[in-house]
């Protein structure tokens, strides 16, 4: 089968938040409106509970220019993913459709993905069991991998009414972005195709408008090399020697220095 | 819409003006974004940069309240540089009319003027006419009293500089957008204009409409794919219902209610003052006569002149608009008020003083799916004393529109049917069911009154089944018409008669349901060409996608471009063919002397440039809002004459030195008009769940308000409360001599349903435009401070 | 005629089943939410084309529903306009249905009365038609200067802009032909 990507294309979309409620719509996500944000933006960023956020970024541009600058900011669903590497449960994996996606069976809400996550997309929701007692699991944006499974565009893409929301082939589609981004840039001459290289790209591309700082989004992001050793060698060898439970402890110091090597959430949105 | 939806792909240039459809109509950018695709270019013309600013590919900013200065300027600039389109200027329009010695216009004011009344004697604007009254014309449009020579004298005094003074347009974008929107006038080439309330609501909004008409007929954009002039309608079925006669000065298909007067005493008399001379409304009786069947059936007959008495006459002269109507109320005329999903406690101008009048009513019924801020008037959440309210409210709960089934008319007239997916909820109920249960109960209260004041009740039949719920296809049946002997439907209203034989509930609508069955269900999505889905529900009226398209072919017959072919005369078929419906009768051909008069509604055939209809005058004309930051740059009348004031209670005046700022309303993507129904949806009031105020950065920091301060914002009518979003896209005016700020506000919001805030209709005025008395919603002036 | 509705999917496969966790608020079981929703949940359900109940650009929904919810909605995919694309405000059309602000009885509220008394359909239609005929009757004009006019100016209707056609059409006839109201106004005025 073919390689299918979700393809954004900031400068088509016109603000309108289908894309967030038919989020919400499809995956039965519940409200959390949110104090007055001083601009049309709902949500400061994605939450556990919203998987989707419309950024409304009044930019003014070096130029002169002023531009109103939307995106639709969710999982980017990176090829090599931080919150995969970071999660010490295995819960988070890649289904054959790219989709980064969490098995709530094997999330014991630790958050080390949490903290992992390049993107800051990924959060805990918190639930209630029969007893009353409270339990947490990582949420974020699945690419509505159960529609993939039935031959369906994910909910957002099949409400984005400009095309700014595309799920194609991957190929046709980073073709025709490069076109796109030819004739886009008369208007926006720092226009990007951003697909970073450093994770291997991801299977939710973006032609942005300007630089990816003024979305902030990081320029060139990596996995932390620390969270690769940990994913990769210090686990499968410390479960094998101490057992689960007590790598999750392990795992609680390892986080914080990765937290400390990311140097924090780059950027931040820059919105009125 | 004179055009349709997926027709806007088709446009090289689209000016947007008075609308913001990425906001309030999204799924059209679907077609304009297709448009730009294929190289069309995108203007936007705002006073605030929205989101459909951002999608253009100009944004020049107007002062609210300004169209007429902007497009009076645009069309001056067509005319000057000769970018209008010769043929059809000369062919299609009214241009080479000779207008009668009577008509001048003099420093803002026209001639006929009668200030008592504040109206005009519009004969004193007729055309010039021989013996036989046929109109005189001067083909080469060089006569000075030709309609070409006179639109040309009053516009050449919308200079650009004079305009840009007045708008506050930056200079180089105004000349930009005029040169970018006036290269459509070449052969072949389209452009549209799209607007809504930001035109409509404003004491001039009829005629900045005629503005726009204007500006498209010079650049011979109107009739053809890819043009027109569209009016982007906001609800679902406003086209419907305004074409089933819910306002007070028309009937069905948009014919007159008669007066209490000599004339109106008798059918025939009647029917000789609202049937023109010419034109398709000639056949005005035949309309009315089914109409009148379509009411009465079998008591609708020769002798009592079709059941014409049984209708109501309004008493002469008598406004009785929205407003006109609150005045009532305030004065305490009105009894009872019947709401069928309508909320003017959010929604109404001066909406706080009109939620007061509703305490002089005796009884109210409010039907809806939720709790309103009117129905709810007499709470004391409202700010209301309940012991001192005396209405008696009975509220009716309705169903959604997909828990019934019935059909809707949208923005280009697709009349599209919707089907029942699940029982409505609880024990709500269909309007339909409401109306129909009503009709019955009363019909059966007064079926043996032998008062003659009942006799209409009497006379109106009701045979829409036996059961609570009725038979929606009788209903439907009975729209279109039938042949009252036959039960035959009727085909289409060429087949109507006055003589009582048919019956037909609304005119226009008469051919959606042949025999064949119900055109409005059509689910065929095949695209048989230029994207008119011909067989996709059905349009009205004839199923013409295009109005006028007749105008999309030269003199000839021939398209005037092979990219944008709507009708074609074929002269080895003999008769019009192509992508649509033809507006125009079929076999028609060159040899007809009427073959080049494309308007068929209008008498003469040819394209209004100039119009003796409307009440401020034949063409259009600048004048200040009623609340207005600054002299009348154009002449020393400041504000519209023809313009009728209602209760003046209803109405206080703010002045530029107590209120200097100027102030607009609007809507946003996420809520729906006074948030009735929006308000009260999760998904919706997570989006938007808090009422705002835009203000610029400047006036922010003259006023020390940060963004996210709550701030109050008054006006004459009132105050309100709401948070300040500071913002680069509101930026003060620069007119002629002084800076003017601005703010806007978004008027969905009241205190009921989920998202809750103040209410902006507490600040607008109670006036409105003197053709259409739509109120000034778009210009007033206001002044703000921290709370 | 014909009411063919499709379901437009861009692709086929089949194949594993990823792990997703669908339903979740707070307070539910999570667990069997999960349960409910591995069946995808439209599957079984066929869609009812409606158009959209807000602006007029008429685009087509369609509504998953069973016998008592409303189960998911949608753009049309079949619909020439929207093309299966609908904005925020089509989009959450499904909460038209489920939203706890909906009415679903009839209510009263007694000449100074703070509250509203729920009542039933008999008796909130006898109070609408007795008001009705006492006002009409009280204020009726027969004949206005020896002209015919049949006319009441004592009672007004607003609305219809969300209504159909057809309930247009019978609102104009009983209001206006019938009863004799003269104040009709609805949204396009304002």
């Amino acid at each position: 089968m073919a390689d299918y990507i979700k393809f954004v294309d900031v400068t088509k979309c016109d603000g309108c938040r289908a894309c967030m409620v038919a989020c919400k719509n499809w995956n039965d996500l519940p409200e959390e409106p949110q104090d007055f944000s001083g601009s049309y933006q709902s949500h400061e960023k994605v939450t556990a509970n919203t998987w989707n956020v419309l950024t409304f970024n009044e930019h003014q541009r070096s130029d002169g220019n002023f531009e109103w600058l939307f995106r639709h900011q969710s999982c980017l669903h990176c090829v090599e993913a931080a919150c995969e590497k970071a999660c010490p449960e295995d819960a988070i994996s890649h289904t054959k459709f790219g989709s980064v996606v969490i098995d709530a069976d094997k999330c014991v809400g630790c958050g080390y993905c949490v903290q992992g996550c390049t993107f800051d997309v990924v959060e805990l929701a918190t639930y209630k069991d029969k007893y009353g007692k409270e339990y947490r699991k990582a949420q974020k944006c699945d690419l509505c991998t159960s529609r993939l499974e039935e031959g369906l565009k994910p909910a957002c893409v099949t409400a984005c009414h400009t095309d700014c929301l595309i799920y194609d082939e991957k190929d046709t589609v980073l073709a025709e972005a490069e076109k796109r981004l030819a004739v886009v840039k008369e208007r926006f001459p720092n226009a990007n195709i951003y697909n970073p290289q450093g994770i291997k790209g991801t299977t939710s591309v973006y032609l942005l408008a300007d630089k990816p700082s003024v979305y902030g989004l990081p320029e060139n992001p990596k996995v932390p090399l620390s969270q690769i050793v940990w994913k990769d060698y210090a686990q499968p060898l410390g479960k094998a020697l101490f057992g689960v439970t007590t790598m999750a402890v392990v795992g609680a110091v390892i986080s914080t220095a990765i937290n400390k090597e990311k140097g924090g959430h780059e950027g931040g949105q820059d919105h009125e | 819409m004179t055009n349709h939806w997926n027709d806007l792909q088709h446009a090289n240039v689209l000016m947007i003006i008075g609308a913001n459809p990425a906001e309030n109509h999204p799924i059209s950018f679907r077609w304009i974004t297709k448009a730009k695709e294929n190289g069309g270019k995108l203007i936007s013309v705002d006073p605030r940069y929205t989101r459909t600013s951002q999608m253009a590919d100009m944004y020049g900013q107007l002062r609210s309240g300004t169209d007429i200065a902007f497009i009076g300027g645009m069309i001056n600039y067509v005319l000057e540089n000769e970018l209008y389109h010769k043929e059809y200027v000369a062919n299609y329009t009214n241009a080479a009319y000779l207008v009668t010695d009577t008509y001048s216009f003099e420093d803002g004011m026209f001639s006929g003027y009668d200030e008592g009344k504040r109206s005009y004697d519009k004969t004193k604007w007729a055309f010039k006419t021989d013996e036989d009254g046929k109109v005189l014309t001067d083909p080469t449009l060089k006569d000075p009293n030709c309609v070409f020579q006179l639109m040309k004298k009053h516009f050449s005094r919308y200079d650009v500089d004079t305009v840009v003074g007045v708008t506050g347009t930056d200079k180089k974008m105004y000349l930009d957008i005029c040169k970018t929107y006036g290269s459509t006038g070449e052969v072949g080439k389209a452009g549209t204009i799209l607007y809504a309330m930001g035109t409509t609501q404003h004491t001039v909004g009829t005629q900045n409409i005629r503005s726009y008409a204007i500006l498209q007929l010079l650049l011979g954009n109107i009739g053809i794919q890819g043009g027109g002039v569209n009016a982007l309608r906001g609800e679902s079925n406003v086209q419907g219902s305004t074409d089933f006669g819910l306002l007070y000065n028309n009937v069905t298909g948009y014919m007159k209610t008669p007066e209490a007067t000599e004339v109106d005493s008798t059918y025939q008399g009647f029917l000789d003052r609202i049937t023109p001379k010419a034109g398709y409304w000639v056949n005005t009786p035949k309309f009315y006569t089914s109409m009148l069947k379509s009411f009465y059936g079998d008591n609708a007959t020769k002798e009592n002149e079709f059941g014409y008495h049984y209708i109501p006459k309004l008493s002469a002269g008598k406004n009785y608009s929205f407003m006109r109507l609150f005045d009532a109320m305030y004065r305490g005329e009105l009894e009872g008020l019947l709401l069928f999903g309508s909320n003017p406690a959010v929604g109404g101008p001066n909406a706080r003083q009109e939620k007061e009048s509703l305490s002089n009513l005796k009884w109210m019924v409010a039907v809806d799916l939720f709790e309103t801020e009117t129905s709810s008037f007499w709470q004391k959440e409202a700010g209301a004393d309940p012991a001192s309210i005396q209405t008696e409210v009975i509220f009716l709960p309705a169903c959604a529109s997909f828990e019934k089934e019935g059909s809707v008319t949208n923005s280009g007239r697709w009349m599209q049917y919707r089907w029942q997916a699940i029982k409505p909820k609880g024990e709500s109920k269909a309007d339909l069911e409401i109306v129909h249960m009503l009709a019955r109960k009363l019909k059966d209260y007064y079926k043996n009154s032998s008062n003659p004041a009942d006799l209409p009740m009497k006379a109106m039949t009701w045979d829409y089944g036996e059961h609570d719920h009725p038979d929606i296809d009788l209903v439907c049946r009975e729209i279109n018409g039938y042949d009252m002997k036959t039960k035959k439907q009727v085909k289409g209203f060429g087949d109507l008669k006055d003589d009582g034989s048919t019956c037909s509930g609304n005119w226009i609508y008469c051919g959606f349901y042949p025999e064949e069955g119900n055109l409005s269900k059509r689910r065929d999505s095949t695209n048989e060409g230029m994207s008119n889905f011909l067989n996709w529900s059905y349009a009205w009226p004839a199923n013409r996608r295009i109005l006028y398209n007749r105008a999309s072919a030269d003199l000839n017959g021939k398209a005037w471009s092979k990219d944008r072919v709507g009708i074609e005369w074929n002269a080895l078929e003999g008769k019009w063919m192509g992508h649509d419906v033809p507006d125009f009768v079929v076999t028609k051909g060159p040899d007809d002397p009427t073959f080049k008069d494309p308007f068929i509604m209008i008498a003469g055939g040819k394209g209004a440039i100039y119009s003796t209809g409307l009440n401020e005058g034949p063409l259009p004309e600048h004048y200040e809002p009623f609340e207005n930051p600054m002299l009348n740059s154009f002449s020393s009348v400041q504000f519209n004459p023809a313009v009728q004031f209602g209760e003046k209670e209803m109405n206080p005046q703010g002045d530029v030195s107590k209120y200097p700022i100027v102030a607009t309303t609007y809507r946003l993507s996420e809520h729906w008009q006074s948030g009735a129904m929006t308000r009260s949806l999760p998904g919706l009031a997570e989006l938007v769940p808090h009422m705002f105020v835009e203000i610029s950065e400047e006036l922010a920091k003259e006023k020390g308000i940060k963004n996210k301060d709550k701030i109050f914002v008054s006006s004459a009518r009132g105050e309100i409360e709401a948070y300040a979003m500071v913002t680069k896209r509101f930026k003060p005016y620069k007119l002629k001599d002084k800076t003017v700020h601005q703010i806007g506000m978004p008027w969905h919001f009241g205190y009921k349903g989920i998202a809750i805030g103040a209410t902006a209709n507490h600040l607008t005025p109670h006036i409105g435009d003197a053709n259409s008395s739509i109120p000034e919603y778009k210009a007033f002036l206001c002044d703000v401070r921290r709370a | 005629m014909e009411m063919n509705v499709t379901r437009r999917q861009f692709l086929k496969l089949s194949g594993a089943v990823a792990a997703t966790l669908a339903v979740v608020e707070l307070g539910f079981d999570e667990k069997k939410a999960r349960a409910e929703s591995s069946d995808f949940k439209i599957a079984k359900l066929k869609p009812t084309p409606t158009i959209c109940p807000y602006c007029a650009v008429g685009c087509g929904i369609l509504v998953y529903s069973t016998e008592d919810d409303v189960v998911y909605t949608e753009g049309d995919p079949d619909h020439p306009i929207n093309e299966g694309k609908l904005c925020s405000k089509g989009t959450t059309v499904r909460q038209v249905y489920t939203s706890e602000k909906r009415v679903t009885k009839p209510r009263y509220r007694a000449p100074g009365s703070d509250k509203w008394e729920e009542v039933d359909w008999d008796f909130a239609l006898d109070k609408v038609a007795k008001n009705i005929i006492e006002t009409r009757d009280r204020t009726f004009i027969q004949k206005e200067n020896g002209i015919t006019v049949n006319r009441t100016d004592s009672i007004a209707y607003l609305g219809g802009a969300a209504l159909d056609n057809e309930e247009c059409h019978l609102l104009q006839k009983l209001f206006r032909a019938g009863l004799g109201l003269t104040y009709i106004e609805h949204q396009a005025r304002i």
